[in-house]
């Protein structure tokens, strides 16, 4: 017959579980602090590095990733931060900077492209627009990106669509568009010429005419696509000038 | 007309299209009044009508044509802007000004003075076709148009028109 557990013992197997729980915590506190000492440390370097290598960072697009990178592996954002260490680093300045010129340029291209523009087509009315050095010139789809990100505190005015295989859309107007619009701008930037018609959006997104038709007649509404209708006789196909190939090509 | 430089909307084929949509189609009439206007001072032409396909209203190569009621509304965009007047009451024969009148009138009227002819009398077709405006805008610009423009120089009191046999003169003060 199995002995019964004695008061004793239950007290001696409580004393152990309180020794391994102080074991523990201590062993998990020391290394917290040495887990605490080291990312202090590697901030360090990242600062001592950031600071060593600031002229790469800005000129070099490629370096300048990594860097961004590496900031969000431990938690700094470099852009976020206005005053003290990261404000010499002057990180910010280059993506305000390139902030201001998105703007300038998106504004200037709406009244030909109704307000949306593909990033491609963005990076490289930059570039254009940057100048000839090629400290200009290199900036990345990311760069620009990123620098989009903070015009969000303008509010909805500014806002960059996924659409699909790695392409995204710049909206510059005020509004927001709504799923069923960002789709079909999906659909669209994967059409030659950036035109639909509503037999083939239906064929895609899988809906009903009635929600197709609605959807692109609030498109055409809005002044982000042309309604093509060469005879009555015909169902009208629907062009997006900021994806058609022969303006971008001007 | 090769060398004529079309707008990059000219091969988009809805610009063909009258634009449902209010804010486009003042876009639409916006880029079609600088194209017609373009157009026809390129060819230095002044009279269209809005029946004939010309090149301006029919892409072939891109199979579109605006049709009738598109045309009429960007002619009606241009006299808005001061750069067409109809010439019948059917509105289909169109004078297009790629200088408004009031524009061709003080160009017409810095010209004279520039070239010193004040207080003597020309002709019409010598401002038009004279030795003296080569080389200027209006040189071998259609009469009646010039005509038009020194009709507002004469409400304004800067020259004095005088009708000669058969053909007009004109006297800049």
């Amino acid at each position: 017959m199995r002995r019964r557990a004695g008061l004793g013992a239950i007290q001696q197997q409580q004393l152990e579980t309180q020794k391994y729980k102080d074991k523990g915590s201590l062993i998990e506190d020391s290394q917290f602090v040495q887990m605490t000492k080291h990312m202090e440390i590697f901030r360090e370097k990242l600062e001592e590095f950031a600071v060593k290598h600031k002229q790469d960072i800005r000129k070099n697009a490629q370096f300048r990733r990594q860097f961004q990178e590496m900031c969000a592996a431990i938690g700094v954002d470099p852009l976020a931060s206005g005053k003290g260490f990261w404000s010499v680093l002057g990180m910010g300045d280059f993506y305000y900077e390139l902030g201001v010129q998105v703007v300038e340029v998106c504004l200037a291209s709406n009244p030909s492209t109704g307000g949306i523009m593909e990033l491609s087509e963005l990076r490289r009315k930059l570039i254009a627009a940057r100048g000839q050095k090629s400290i200009h010139q290199e900036i990345t789809e990311d760069d620009i990106l990123i620098a989009a990100k903070k015009l969000k505190i303008f509010g909805n005015g500014f806002v960059v669509y996924p659409v699909g295989k790695g392409k995204y859309m710049v909206q510059s107007i005020p509004g927001e568009l709504s799923r069923e619009e960002s789709s079909i701008l999906g659909v669209a930037s994967n059409q030659e010429q950036g035109s639909v018609t509503v037999d083939l959006l239906m064929k895609q997104l899988g809906w009903t005419e009635f929600r197709t038709q609605q959807a692109i007649d609030k498109i055409v509404g809005e002044g982000l696509a042309w309604v093509d209708c060469p005879d009555s006789n015909s169902a009208p196909t629907y062009w997006f000038p900021s994806l058609f190939p022969g303006r971008k090509d001007t | 007309m090769a060398d004529f430089d079309w707008p990059w909307e000219y091969n988009f084929p809805p610009f063909f299209t009258l634009q449902p949509n209010n804010e486009t189609r003042t876009r639409q009439l916006t880029v079609w009044n600088n194209l017609t206007r373009n157009y026809y001072k390129h060819r230095n032409q002044s009279s269209l009508d809005i029946n004939e396909d010309s090149p301006l209203f029919c892409n072939n190569a891109l199979k579109r044509r605006l049709p009738t009621e598109g045309r009429l509304a960007v002619m009606e965009h241009l006299q808005g802007t001061g750069h067409a007047a109809p010439l019948d009451k059917r509105r289909t024969n169109w004078q297009v000004y790629w200088h408004t009148l009031d524009e061709w009138a003080k160009i017409i009227y810095d010209w004279s003075q520039r070239t010193g002819q004040t207080n003597s009398v020309c002709t019409i077709y010598e401002i038009s076709n004279g030795d003296n405006s080569v080389g200027e805008e209006f040189h071998e610009l259609d009469q009646d148009v010039v005509l038009k423009a020194l009709k507002l120089l004469e409400e304004q009191g800067k020259c004095e028109l005088m009708l000669f046999d058969d053909s007009q003169g004109v006297k800049f003060f």
